[in-house]
């Protein structure tokens, strides 16, 4: 039995219960907006862990950290310290993206390293067997790919992004359009071109029940993936784009019959002025599933500062709505990150959903807000650092800018206008 | 003459040639926005060997760092390198803000360096002088202000910050309300400080005639302070500050009359829900002045990480009509940032003016981005490295990494071949 059956035959569950009151709601809104799919709770039945963490609607907006294996870079505790580093940073969920190496492993090893949600794609690990054992992708079966989606099941991840939305209708759409970036998402460009060799339909759609057994029996939350998510800002919000978007809603609804948690991913390259619309789109089309954002990125012109640049665009769409936020780290679109990387990344996702969730009117984020107001006014520069987002970097900046054993601020000194005004106002 | 005053004769300067080019707009948009104060060219006359920026409606939003010594780092040389670090980085304007070492030298070296407009805080360094000679700013006389409004205008400072909004009664409209934070400008500071001392009204207020009359003589811009502006997010949009706001709308509306550019500051800490609106009360107030926001920063809780806070207000704001964006650095709230600091805060600002001018313009300013997609699909490093904002990092992928090899590495190269010719078939 999933959360959501269990909802829906109105059972409060332990982690109902600990996700409400992590979040300081009752456990029955948990409950009841777990029963209409706004709310998901990924945690599959094999994680034997105490934490519990919700996504969706009236929740604090949620932050994933993307670590795994890739080319050269196989040695897995150096992922390990990742995920350590992101979940000391206070990221939210993780995700093991593996795509070489010794997949299995890396996998058990993060569901080992933190409590947190667990999420993977598991055609990443298709093709890289498919790749080992026939030197091509594209010699792959229906039946190896749903293996590989139930051994990762059997060991407890969480939450799966699923490209069971491309269709060749919606690459037909694509094509007659034309767009500057075709196929970014890597797992769609390796089911695309699996689809096209082999003149098959999409299994992942033409055998949607058999992905939803697997996920039912292990409660795993299924995240549809937007393989057709543009590469580019000039491609946002194009006909292929929409038509997924369409086809992914009804997906969802087929997965909440079924009783599968269901949450939806979305882009990526999105204009300011496009970010409202798609998150509205997406609620609408997919009623009110939880939105997993990439990012979005707002320009095209910040490689190597593409933190920054999803800083901007996840702000937005957690403001408009977003439930979930996946970081981008400063070297998207150049090279395989390193801790630093992460660092920069995780934070900078962060303060994006304090933002949006101040935009939800949280009154937790306001709280914070006000708390900082207010060791500001008094010139606490201790209760400034501690309640910085990342007070080990504040402390480093303030260290650093300031003469040795200072307690005052090198920007203004005697000048500052608190201090001035104070004497005077108070 | 000033800039105003000739576009309002008619007159298409030189001056307005040179941004109409840059900003590939006709002439004579320019001279018809310099006409009503839409757009200003801050261009002291006394400041030659120079480039032009225009800052409002319709044009490329602009990023302003501000930079200087302070007591603590006094040293020149130190200066000159945030300053050459500011301009590397591409920044459209300098404010030179220092309040500590040899203060006039500074400012005579960065109006030297910098081929961009610069600005000033006068107040800062009459206040300092204040110390010296009295012991306290609050002691320092009106006739001081003013001395160094001149002096300044005469070294060339082509725009200056001047708190004459910050009145008496935004002063009681501030205590009638109660805020967090009170005032959190250091110039606004100055002046509540000195108007409460000497119980007396604001001599930039009461006199804004003679400052008129020093701006109009020398074209500088003025920039009017927003004295009152709030220091955290809770305190956003309080009756203090468009109070503040209303005050300063009446005196854009008096340096027109006197042909004087001026334009107008603004927040600050602003929460996201708040940015719309504020932009738009102070386009209403100001009767369209250009307006110059300091970040927005939409949260309190990222210290260490202000320039990320910055761009995401900076970008809303430049979407929702700001025209001019102040930089905000990592160490913002900590301390006096340093060379590193002021990179990656000017490139935080480029990006998120960029970004916000795609909204705000439309595919006219995303061209750019386009062809970085399209360098994307080529893996053509050096476009992309030219394209990027922040060329560094990119170059540094480029040097290592040669076409084929990225082909021969990537073993799942297959399917993207076949879903590629698909595509283009």
């Amino acid at each position: 039995m999933t959360q959501l059956i269990k909802a829906k035959a109105g059972k409060i569950t332990p982690a109902m219960k600990f996700v409400a009151e992590n979040e300081g709601v009752r456990p029955e809104v948990i409950r009841s907006e777990v029963e209409a799919g706004r709310i998901v709770i990924p945690k599959n039945k094999q994680r034997k862990v105490k934490f519990s963490q919700g996504f969706g609607k009236g929740l604090r907006t949620k932050v994933n950290t993307s670590v795994g294996l890739y080319r050269d870079y196989t040695d897995i505790q150096t992922e390990l310290k990742k995920v350590n580093l992101a979940v000391s940073l206070g990221t939210d969920a993780v995700m093991d993206l593996s795509k070489d190496g010794d997949i299995d492993s890396a996998r058990r090893e993060v569901l080992k390293a933190t409590e947190l949600p667990v999420g993977t794609l598991p055609i990443y690990q298709a093709a890289k067997e498919s790749q080992e054992k026939t030197e091509s992708i594209l010699n792959m079966t229906v039946d190896d790919i749903f293996k590989i989606v139930e051994k990762q099941a059997e060991d407890g991840v969480d939450f799966m992004g699923i490209h069971a939305g491309l269709r060749l209708e919606v690459l037909e759409r694509l094509k007659f359009e034309g767009r500057v970036e075709g196929l970014v998402s890597h797992g769609g460009q390796i089911l695309a071109g699996w689809m096209l060799h082999n003149q098959q339909e999409n299994p992942f759609y033409k055998e949607y029940d058999r992905l939803l057994e697997i996920a039912k029996r292990y409660d795993v939350t299924l995240s549809l993936a937007d393989t057709f998510r543009p590469g580019a800002i000039s491609d946002s919000l194009d006909r292929a784009q929409i038509q997924e978007l369409i086809i992914l809603g009804e997906l969802v609804d087929q997965g909440r019959d079924y009783g599968v948690q269901m949450m939806v991913k979305g882009p990526g390259h999105v204009p300011l002025d496009q970010i409202k619309s798609t998150i509205q789109l997406q609620k609408e089309l997919c009623h009110d599933a939880p939105y997993f954002v990439f990012g979005p990125l707002v320009t095209d012109l910040a490689t190597g500062e593409d933190d920054i640049n999803s800083a901007i665009g996840g702000a937005f769409a957690a403001a408009a709505g977003a439930d979930f936020l996946c970081y981008v780290t400063p070297v998207e679109h150049l090279d395989f990150p390193t801790e630093e990387d992460i660092r920069d990344g995780v934070m900078a996702a962060k303060i994006a959903a304090q933002v949006g969730d101040l935009s939800k009117g949280r009154e937790e984020a306001w709280r914070k807000e006000e708390k900082m107001a207010k060791a500001r006014k008094e010139l606490n520069w201790e209760a400034e650092i501690n309640l910085s987002l990342n007070p080990e970097n504040a402390k480093q900046v303030r260290e650093g800018r300031n003469p040795a054993g200072s307690d005052g601020c090198a920007m203004c000194g005697e000048y500052c206008a608190i201090k001035v005004v104070d004497g005077y106002l108070n | 003459m000033t800039q105003m005053i000739k576009a309002q004769e008619g007159i298409i300067t030189e001056e307005m040639l040179e941004v109409a080019n840059t900003e590939e707009v006709s002439a004579e948009v320019i001279r018809e926005g310099v006409a009503k104060g839409e757009i200003v060219i801050p261009a002291n006359i006394n400041r030659k060997d120079r480039g032009y920026v225009a800052i409002g409606t319709g044009l490329r939003t602009k990023v302003n760092a501000s930079i200087g010594a302070s007591k603590d780092y006094p040293d020149m040389e130190r200066e000159k390198e945030k300053l050459q670090a500011a301009l590397d980085a591409g920044a459209d304007a300098i404010m030179d803000l220092s309040t500590g070492g040899n203060i006039d030298q500074i400012r005579i070296n960065t109006l030297e360096i910098a081929d961009v407009p610069v600005g000033t805080v006068p107040i800062y360094q009459a206040g300092i002088k204040s110390i010296d000679k009295y012991g306290s700013v609050v002691e320092m006389e009106a006739e001081d202000i003013f001395d160094e409004i001149e002096r300044q205008a005469e070294a060339g400072v082509d725009f200056m910050a001047i708190h004459c909004g910050m009145t008496l009664e935004v002063l009681e409209r501030l205590k009638n309300e109660g805020r967090v934070t009170d005032v959190v400008s250091r110039g606004g500071g100055f002046l509540t400080g000195w108007m409460l001392h000497h119980q007396k009204e604001n001599p930039l207020y009461t006199q804004y005639d003679r400052v008129l009359e020093i701006a109009k003589k020398h074209d500088v811009t003025l920039s009017l302070g927003d004295g009152i502006r709030p220091g955290a997010v809770v305190d956003s949009l309080d009756r203090a500050q468009v109070q503040g706001l209303l005050v300063t709308g009446e005196l854009v509306q008096r340096a027109r009359e006197a042909g004087v550019q001026a334009m107008v500051e603004g927040p600050g800490h602003v929460p996201l829900d708040h940015i719309e609106t504020t932009i738009q009360v102070q386009k209403e107030l100001c009767h369209d002045a250009p307006f110059f926001v300091l970040g927005m920063l939409v949260t309190d809780i990222a210290a260490g990480y202000d320039h990320i806070v910055a761009a995401i207000g900076g970008a809303k704001a430049t979407w929702a009509g700001a025209d001019f964006v102040c930089y905000v650095t990592p160490a913002e709230h900590l301390g006096l940032p340093a060379k590193e600091d002021i990179k990656q805060g000017v490139i935080a600002a480029r990006m998120a003016t960029h970004a916000g001018d795609i909204a705000k313009y439309g595919s006219k300013a995303s061209k750019l981005d386009t062809k970085m997609a399209e360098a994307r699909v080529k893996e053509d490093w050096q476009e992309q490295a030219k394209l990027a904002i922040n060329q560094e990092k990119v170059l540094a992928k480029s040097k290592g990494v040669k076409k084929e090899e990225t082909r021969v590495m990537d073993e799942k190269a297959e399917p993207m071949e076949l879903v590629a010719n698909y595509l283009q078939g």
